[in-house]
């Protein structure tokens, strides 16, 4: 376990940084993508927190290089930023929901500059609401009685 | 002069210039990779070539990473390096690609589990655990609560179509190009130039099993930190308070909404 941690040549401690910070940057990088791709205002904040967990193991990386604690304060601080980002983001993005009833970032796009246009939907094909797939389970006990009203489960997850 | 010269303090060497083999097999890995996405992002049609096509230069891209990956001396510490690492990123890009919202928290947890294991086999013993008990604990369960609050039923539609997922990957690829670029030739410098700095392996890395760790790193927060930590705990209060407040003042003019419209809705 001690060789596991603690590695001894600086050429190893140069091999330990260059691979935890391409690890870093990939994560940096997908969070980016996802950011700027999906269009569900709660995977967008998902997609932020992965950045912030690329950073994080950036400057893990380099405290362990040069060897001081700068970089473990630094992320106890990320820590602590992201705990209040996602607390008043997430506050927000009910509010939203509220308005709309969606929890779509182009719901809100009058809020557009006046010369950019209008995000359309491409028509989504009719088969691709497939239908839901639930596991079979061998019938135990008495069958409750359920109110036909009222829809018990939702279609998908 | 090159422009990321800087970033190494040294001259940059010429076996790890975008032209030289690691470099290209880097450049291959990140466009794979971005093609990957691309392919891979939800768009309304679901399709199995694209598909599998996706998930195989994905693949292709990852074995990139790792075969230009620096050796770290030992297999076990290598296995377990590359263990987690890849846990890490499989699960953050399935974060980004998944359609329903539910699946990407869950993604994301255990995309946290692989970024802790990561944060240990750096020999920060605390910030992995806390990592797991903050972000996966608390700040992930919130996300749900708020998902399972604000799901509407069934799949929705904007879970299927990303916008621009094209020009997203191209913009990633080119953004990962550059700091994988910078990477390797701030690494590749040789062991003299950055000795200012003291790479010594430190104090920290040789005593990262050491028992008073945590303690050290306690020492060090609230010692030269201890204004930031002051401000950090103002913040959080701050936050609490203005949560709370949006989410009351919402309400009530939210009544008053009502209120009005019943009483337009009596006479």
């Amino acid at each position: 376990m001690t060789s596991l941690l603690s590695v001894t040549s600086p050429s190893a401690s140069l091999s330990v940084l260059h691979n935890a910070l391409i690890v870093g940057a990939i994560l940096f990088t997908l969070g980016l993508v996802g950011i700027l791709t999906r269009r569900n205002l709660i995977v967008m904040f998902l997609s932020a927190e992965l950045m912030l967990q690329g950073i994080s193991v950036s400057l893990v990386a380099w405290s362990r290089y040069h060897g001081d604690y700068g970089g473990h304060v630094l992320v106890i601080f990320i820590l602590a930023v992201a705990a209040c980002e996602a607390a008043v983001a997430l506050v927000f993005v009910l509010q939203a929901f509220g308005r709309t009833g969606r929890l779509d970032a182009s719901a809100w796009q009058s809020l557009r500059e006046s010369n950019l246009s209008r995000v359309v939907d491409r028509e989504l094909p009719a088969s691709d609401t497939v239908p839901p797939l639930w596991p079979t389970l061998a019938p135990a006990g008495v069958l409750p009685k359920a109110d036909e009203n009222e829809p018990l489960q939702r279609e998908h997850v | 002069m090159n422009p990321l010269s800087f970033f190494s303090g040294a001259d940059p060497l010429s076996d790890v210039g975008p032209l030289s083999a690691p470099g290209l097999l880097l450049a291959a890995a990140v466009t794979a990779g971005a093609a990957s996405l691309w392919l891979l992002l939800p768009r309304g049609r679901e399709n199995r070539i694209t598909g599998w096509l996706g998930l195989a230069l994905g693949g292709l891209s990852l074995a990139g990473f790792v075969a230009t990956g620096r050796r770290l001396g030992g297999i076990g510490e290598e296995a377990v390096f590359l263990t987690v690492s890849l846990v890490a990123v499989i699960s953050a890009a399935a974060t980004i690609l998944t359609r329903s919202p539910v699946y990407c928290a869950i993604w994301f947890a255990l995309s946290l589990a692989g970024v802790a294991g990561v944060l240990l086999v750096l020999g920060a013993q605390f910030l992995g655990v806390a990592t797991i008990v903050v972000y996966a604990g608390a700040i992930l369960v919130m996300f749900l609560f708020v998902l399972m609050l604000a799901q509407p039923t069934g799949m929705a539609s904007y879970d299927r179509v990303s916008s621009e997922p094209l020009l997203s990957a191209v913009a990633g690829a080119v953004l990962l190009g550059l700091l994988t670029l910078a990477i390797g030739r701030l690494s590749a410098g040789p062991e003299s130039a950055p000795t200012t700095d003291a790479p010594t392996d430190g104090a920290l890395a040789s005593d990262s099993l050491a028992a008073d760790q945590v303690a050290r790193l306690g020492a060090e927060l609230f010692g030269r930190h201890l204004v930031a930590v002051e401000a950090v705990g103002t913040l959080l209060l701050i936050s609490l308070i203005g949560a709370i407040a949006v989410v009351s003042r919402g309400e009530a003019a939210a009544a008053d909404e009502d209120r009005a419209r019943q009483r337009r809705a009596l006479p």
